[in-house]
């Protein structure tokens, strides 16, 4: 697929990596030299040095024979036009990131599409929404529903109460409640076989179906803890979306050390207490509450500080910490420290696009990127590879797992005897790089 | 965190490639068994040794595929020696076979394109079957060993090809024609091989054996300079055959990147190509320069030989093939001079020529100029500007520390070779003819005839020179530093 990306900036970058790896053909525009040098030297991919909002350099990109161009630079207005010039020049769909709700509000659909947007991706409201999901499921650390919530995929830290801590994984298999996709082992990711180990202070994604999710919980030694109260750090346009979105679930303390801010967030977050102060001050934090509150979400600008708050709101016995992490090398770092979700803005705009991307390619349905693995949903095809033998007989390569299937609407796990079925939809993990893989099986 | 060079990757794609490269010797092997030539035995063993080591290496699978900058620079230079190591086999086996000095030296001289050789020209070792191989050597060598392997191995589509991309292509920036490397690489091979065959096609036609005009449509084009035929044979006297290859050795010392912008109708870009007009523009002068140099020394005789022979020699010169016209042995100093200038030159960047490249004269005489401006308006800024754009500053203190590099190189070479007993204007001339991948002769000045007569050791110094030459110096050149292997 002919991809272009208008912007140069951390989500742009780290987007061109990923569809680069993936073997697709990215052209990159930024008037940024230096920074396009540095992807350009290393990267599999073309760069043009100029803006993105001119003619010229839209049309030596190709802009009217790609497939899907991407406008991610930091001004949400440059973005808006790029994708305005890009549709009439001929681009078949254009996605803009914004910063503004306004933008994406349903009212407004239709001028965005005659504007020549066709989608938008809003970081902050993605972020937002991550948050809403793991404050709902707080003993896990990603939570994601697939196909209406026929299979469930779950991230879990393994503690060593957890009965399945030192357990080899052909021994789990056996009683069928789940299916251990993936493991995050400090800064790897593996995809496991039958004879690997779980070890303490590893995160498993598990497959599982709801039905089998009370059997997982005993599992990995987990308790379900209903969340309540929650203590937010910082009043960003995250913690203004996250109330709009889940106001009436939680109830929400929003802890701002800006006088200003803190007058004029009443006005957005009706339902919230807001208390001016420095959140990094303890007084500040028994005197909004913390220990009757169930979760603590640190959304200032600054990395450092969301971290180490987080980790001393741990210690007034918070359920669930979730900590903002925009300086990327600091996420790997946060995670081992037992933030129980970090969230990135950047990371999540650009699997979000990776996603829409997927979506455009008509062979793979939906798709997610847990740090170094993607998982994928795909149809069967007739005819394909994948159908001509059981699971265990398929000889798939090591870098990819069949976790679950969906046939007929009802979601099942995916073992050794399965054979698949024309039309069945597949849940796939593959290591990052490995997509194209899959597709072989597929097609 | 301590780094190691992914040494079992490397060792996989160095197996890879010498399978490669045993599949090409399959040629020569058909050529030698048709002809019923005695070089066959040395051309299965050469294969067979390819083949074989290269599978074993290859063979092993690896943890981690990844391939930073350093192993990029470490494996394209390796790949180099490598396939020279192999493509020596069949000079050295059979009846006439040479010594392993002249043997390395002949296939790195191929490889290089540089066309320098130690053999005589009528040694019953240029049979069929090594003089096709040759022509097939400098055929790869011209384009980039590594560019092929990118064009056809889609497992080198990630970063790590495009490190090997940068280390190996010639040129200050690298020409990206389209976003993945593999197509970029294909597009160049594409440019090539067409040429390639409608060169052959064009000498076919005109009086010459199909063996022949292949073998010179590969020399020519790849810009090396080995002919299969000697340089006084009577086909050289054709005025059709001399325009032919004249006109193609231009094509050769062309981007090749913007040959491929124009067929695909992107003249907007190729437009604006300063580059090619300087190249042509350089010709011309040379072209008159010596024309009428040899009109005053009364060498003339007709049209053909005031204007097409010097011509020929020219585009020769520059684009550093290598060949010799008709009666040009004779040179005047002034002449010689010429040489030197266009031999340093080179043809254009991200073509098959060697040299320093017209590119960089164009930077450093821009930038010269600026500095000379700049002492009487010091406030005043000045850019270098080429092709309408804006040179960044960090790329023209690149150029300046090439050219500096290149001096140093011809000087160290120079000395080398002096040391070994040659003539102080031959080392010289020797080292720079090798490391400028032309291939003239040192005949030249005079001393001894060819490289027929240089000492042992001084041909593992030329090798040397035209691995560092044709790799544009820093690729090799990083692989001496210490901290290259300190981490």
């Amino acid at each position: 697929m002919k991809i272009i990306i208008a912007g140069a900036g951390e989500v742009g970058t780290h987007l061109a990596k990923l569809l680069s790896n993936e073997n697709q053909d990215i052209t990159v525009i930024d008037d940024n030299r230096d920074r396009l040098a540095a992807l350009d030297a290393s990267y599999n991919l073309l760069t043009i040095d100029g803006s993105p909002t001119s003619f010229h350099n839209l049309r030596l990109a190709g802009v009217a024979r790609c497939d899907l161009f991407i406008a991610v630079t930091p001004q949400e207005h440059t973005n808006i036009v790029a994708c305005g010039m890009a549709k009439s020049l001929g681009a078949p769909c254009t996605v803009a990131r914004i910063a503004h709700y306004a933008f994406m509000d349903p009212a407004n659909k239709a001028t965005m599409e005659r504007l020549g947007v066709d989608r938008l991706i809003y970081p902050e409201y993605l972020a937002a929404r991550e948050i809403a999901t793991s404050l709902e499921h707080s003993w896990a650390r990603n939570w994601f529903e697939i196909h209406d919530g026929q299979i469930l995929l779950v991230g879990v830290m393994i503690r060593a109460n957890a009965p399945v801590a030192g357990m080899q994984l052909k021994d789990m298999a056996a009683n069928q409640a789940i299916h251990v996709s993936a493991i995050r082992r400090g800064r790897d990711t593996i995809i496991p076989r039958g004879n690997d180990y779980v070890l303490e202070g590893d995160i498993l994604y598990i497959t599982t179906t709801r039905e089998r999710l009370d059997d997982m919980l005993r599992l990995c030694g987990k308790v379900k803890r209903n969340v309540r109260r929650v203590l937010v750090m910082g009043g960003s346009k995250i913690a203004i979306r996250l109330v709009d979105l889940v106001g009436d679930k939680f109830r929400f303390t929003i802890i701002d050390n800006n006088r200003d801010a803190c007058l004029r967030l009443p006005e957005k977050c009706p339902d919230a207490r807001i208390i001016h102060g420095d959140a990094r001050d303890p007084e500040i934090l028994e005197e909004a509450g913390i220990n009757e509150c169930d979760a603590f979400v640190a959304l200032s600008p600054s990395s450092e500080s969301n971290i180490l708050t987080s980790l001393s709101a741990k210690e007034y016995g918070i359920a669930k910490s979730i900590a903002e992490v925009e300086d990327m090398q600091f996420i790997a770092q946060a995670e081992g420290l037992g933030i129980g979700t970090v969230i990135n803005k950047k990371l999540l705009a650009s699997s979000t696009i990776f996603q829409l991307l997927l979506d455009t390619d008509s062979s793979t349905s939906k798709c997610l990127a847990l740090s170094d693995a993607e998982v994928a949903e795909l149809e069967v095809k007739p005819g394909a590879k994948i159908t001509k033998a059981a699971v265990k007989d398929l000889k798939i390569d090591r870098s990819i797992t069949l976790a679950a299937l969906i046939r007929n609407g009802e979601g099942m796990l995916v073992g050794g005897n399965t054979v698949f079925m024309p039309g069945d939809k597949v849940l796939v993990f593959c290591l990052q790089g490995s997509l194209h893989k899959v597709d072989r099986l597929f097609n | 965190m301590k780094r190691r060079l992914n040494y079992p990757m490397l060792r996989r794609m160095i197996g890879g490639l010498l399978v490669l490269e045993g599949l090409f010797m399959i040629v020569p092997i058909l050529v030698a068994l048709y002809h019923g030539e005695s070089t066959l035995v040395g051309f299965i063993t050469a294969a067979g040794a390819a083949i074989v080591i290269g599978l074993c290496l290859a063979r092993p699978q690896v943890q981690s595929t990844h391939m930073g900058k350093a192993e990029g620079f470490l494996l394209t230079t390796l790949v180099w020696i490598v396939f020279s190591l192999f493509g020596l086999l069949p000079f050295m086996i059979g009846p006439h076979g040479v010594g392993l000095s002249s043997a390395f030296f002949e296939a790195m001289s191929s490889f290089t394109t540089t066309g320098a050789t130690t053999v005589p020209a009528d040694s019953p070792l240029l049979c069929y079957s090594i003089r096709i191989w040759q022509a097939m050597m400098q055929w790869i060598g011209g384009m980039g060993i590594i560019l092929f392997t990118l064009a056809i191995v889609p497992m080198l589509n990630s970063s790590g090809g495009m490190q090997m991309f940068n280390a190996e292509v010639t040129g200050i920036t690298k020409d990206k024609l389209m976003p993945r490397i593999s197509h970029t690489a294909m597009a160049l091979w594409v440019v090539y091989i067409v040429l390639s065959a409608v060169m052959a096609l064009m000498l076919w036609i005109g009086p010459m054996t199909l063996f022949d005009s292949i073998c010179i449509a590969f020399g020519t084009l790849s810009t090396g300079g080995f002919s299969s035929l000697p340089a006084d044979s009577e086909v050289f006297n054709s005025t059709y055959v001399l325009s032919v290859i004249a006109f193609f050795m231009l094509c050769g010392g062309l981007n090749f990147a913007n040959i491929y912008r124009t067929a695909i109708g992107k003249w907007q870009v190729v437009k604006k190509d300063e580059v090619a007009r300087t190249y042509i523009g350089a010709i011309a002068v040379f072209t008159a320069l010596f024309a009428f140099t040899r009109l005053f020394a009364g060498n003339v005789h007709c049209l053909r030989d005031f204007f097409l022979l010097p011509l020929f020699q020219v585009i020769s010169i520059i684009t550093s093939t290598g060949y010799l016209a008709p009666g040009f042995a004779i040179l005047t100093p002034f002449i010689l001079l010429l040489t030197f200038c266009m031999m340093f030159s080179g043809g254009c960047a991200g073509s098959t020529s060697g040299g320093a490249k017209i590119d960089r004269f164009i930077y450093l005489c821009k930038y010269l100029k600026n500095e000379v401006r700049l002492c009487l308006h010091p406030n005043e800024i000045f850019s270098v500007r080429v092709s309408g754009n804006v040179v960044q500053r960090r790329l023209v203190s690149k150029v300046i520390a090439f050219m500096c590099l290149y001096g140093i190189c011809i000087l160290a070479g120079g000395l080398m070779l002096a040391a070994m007993g040659l003539p102080a204007v031959d080392s010289l001339f020797s080292s720079f003819a090798c490391l400028s991948n032309t291939g003239l002769g040192a005949s030249v000045t005079g001393y001894g005839d060819d490289y027929l007569t240089i000492p042992e050791g001084a041909k593992w110094v030329l090798s040397g020179l035209m691995l560092i030459g044709r790799l544009e110096i820093f690729t090799v050149l990083v692989l001496l530093s210490p901290n290259f292997w300190r981490r």
